[in-house]
């Protein structure tokens, strides 16, 4: 079975942000990360592989740091990988790198099954999945939970989350893509060994124009960044400040005498 | 006049909060862009658009037995047909679990760019300019949209809903419906357990913070029994397998409303506060003082739940 798995780094949500120029984050104060639900996809196509054989073949696009988690993909086993590296790629909005991405997955003549993270930690719009699919002419599932491949390894059973505790069943023809809820299992650790295995295998890095990307930058956008700023509550919790015990002594008292609730 | 169009969204022919919400978002955007709302409904009848056009002035809809149940493909193709028979300038659709697993490729299917999870719009010299959250709500962008026709997603509760009242018309639309690549089996529950926890008066949960398993026992469910209350978990601690699934709160776990509400190591995603903003009263307990957590707590503490919940219990004796 042929797994591509689309991988995306993300700032470590815990980092300290600042803005700068209303228009970016400082990348210089932010610790990156592989996408939290890209590594449950990771996990997902490497399940799949030692049951049904196969590769599995990562891509991302991003600068150069970007290798670092398509490495710890490596590291957990995955076989080699493509790195789309164009700033006019980075500099598109979601449309511009899904279609690169599938010009990437094209580049490899044929492919079984893709599979992404539910959404990115960082812009959490969940469109770059289906939008790739649909670029693709490929079925797909979002927020999957489980996946079970027939016998026939043609079609596969896929849980699909939804609201309320509910998951749909549904029935999906292969080829097709699946962006992946967390939960579905439980991502592996690299070993030491498959770090250093990692650091020998394949990593291609292409540019826009040798994957035949042509829709690229801020022309081939369908949306327009206009500015980024840190919101202002209308809310705040009053903050119950002192160490530990002086804080919880308020609040106890708070909660008794205030609020009425205990 | 060019239409701003909601997707109505139901399930076993209930209509979705989020569509109601949509009907108020549409009305808002299109009186601010000189344009008419509307709304599409796709169902095996016509019973859905007619409850629809209690909220909405002019309904379209798409009549398919094989649009009973909520499918990409179907949805797709209806979202399709209908803006070929109509001049729709947008299309806005929940960013729900449904929503989000159709929307981009709709907007593909119309030649629309799509700005996903908003919770705001405003007109900035006569274009649509829509705020969305980012980096776990900690920042908001703002986008506007390029290609003449648009797809927006909003996040739920981003409007107040639309009260049922008027008496708009409903116009049937011809679509060509395939049989869809991905079909439905059947829906299934997942968090059946022996606990209800939307019934408690108090919840204390827990989440990524609490680091590992025997820590959120020991400080999680210990607090919930000294206060009489149930323990609860955000969807990292369950995915981790500390707590079972019955007992997460959130968009894909319970929806909660308790009369007291302690969150702990909880950043407060969007997905987790879903599911417990009604609370009465909420006690954020949080390391990072940039948790979002604060912004829809009453009472916060800036500190490591590990010594602040010992503290709470030693206080409470």
């Amino acid at each position: 079975m042929k797994i591509v798995v689309l991988v995306k780094e993300v700032p470590d949500m815990e980092s300290k942000f600042k803005i700068v120029g209303d228009a970016k984050i400082d990348e210089s104060q932010i610790a990156f990360k592989m996408n939290a639900f890209d590594e449950y996809a990771v996990e997902a196509g490497l399940q799949l592989k030692e049951k049904f054989g196969g590769e599995v073949i990562i891509i991302s696009s991003g600068p150069e740091r970007v290798s670092k988690e398509i490495r710890q993909a490596f590291a957990m086993g995955a076989d080699w990988g493509i790195q789309v590296m164009d700033s006019q790629v980075d500099e598109g909005d979601n449309y511009v790198v899904s279609a690169a991405i599938k010009k990437a997955i094209d580049s490899l003549g044929g492919v079984d099954l893709v599979l992404s993270g539910v959404q990115a930690e960082d812009d959490q719009s969940a469109v770059t999945g289906v939008m790739i699919a649909d670029l693709m002419g490929l079925p797909h599932c979002t927020n999957v939970v489980k996946i079970e491949v027939g016998g026939d390894g043609k079609t596969m059973k896929v849980n699909r989350e939804l609201e309320g505790g509910f998951n749909e069943v549904a029935e999906i023809a292969m080829p097709a893509l699946l962006t992946i809820q967390s939960g579905i299992n439980q991502p592996r650790y690299p070993t030491l060994p498959g770090i250093m295995k990692a650091k020998k295998k394949r990593l291609d890095i292409k540019k826009a124009g040798e994957i035949g990307a042509a829709e690229l930058g801020e022309a081939g956008s369908k949306t327009k960044f206009v500015k980024m700023f840190f919101p202002v509550s209308e809310h705040k919790a009053e903050i119950l400040t002192g160490d530990a015990k002086t804080a919880a002594k308020t609040l106890v008292d708070k909660l008794k005498n205030e609020a009425k609730v205990l | 006049m060019a239409r701003i169009l909601v997707v109505a969204e139901q399930r076993s022919g209930k209509l979705s909060d989020a569509t109601l919400e949509l009907c108020k978002a549409a009305k808002a955007i299109a009186s601010a862009m000189g344009a008419a709302p509307a709304a599409a409904v796709f169902y095996k009848d016509d019973s859905l658009a007619k409850e629809v056009a209690k909220y909405i002035p002019e309904v379209f809809s798409v009549v398919d037995a094989k649009l009973e149940a909520y499918n990409a493909d179907t949805y797709t193709e209806a979202v399709k047909a209908v803006v070929a028979a109509q001049d729709v300038k947008g299309v806005l659709i929940p960013h729900s679990y449904d929503g989000v697993d159709y929307a981009a490729k709709a907007a593909l299917a119309i030649g629309a760019g799509i700005v996903s999870n908003c919770n705001k719009f405003e007109m900035q010299g006569g274009t649509l300019v829509l705020n969305r959250n980012t980096y776990n709500g900690k920042i908001q962008e703002q986008r506007s949209i390029k290609t003449d026709k648009f797809v927006v997603t909003f996040e739920k509760g981003a409007f107040d809903k639309e009260a049922a009242g008027g008496a708009g018309s409903v116009t049937a639309v011809a679509a060509a419906i395939s049989a869809p690549r991905r079909t439905t089996k059947e829906i299934v529950a997942m968090m059946a357990g022996s606990v209800d926890i939307s019934q408690a008066k108090i919840i204390v949960a827990g989440g990524r913070g609490t680091k590992e398993k025997d820590k959120y026992n020991d400080i999680i469910v210990n607090l919930a029994k000294k206060l009489g209350g149930e323990y609860a978990a955000s969807r990292p601690v369950v995915d981790a397998g500390w707590t079972d699934a019955a007992r997460q709160v959130g968009q894909s776990g319970k929806t909660v409303a308790p009369v007291l509400y302690i969150a702990a190591g909880i950043s407060g995603a969007i997905q987790h506060v879903a599911g417990m903003k009604g609370s009465q009263c909420i006690v954020a307990i949080n390391k990072d003082p940039e948790a979002p957590v604060f912004n829809i707590a009453t009472y916060g503490i800036v500190g490591d739940l590990f010594e602040v919940i010992p503290a709470i219990m030693a206080e409470l004796g």
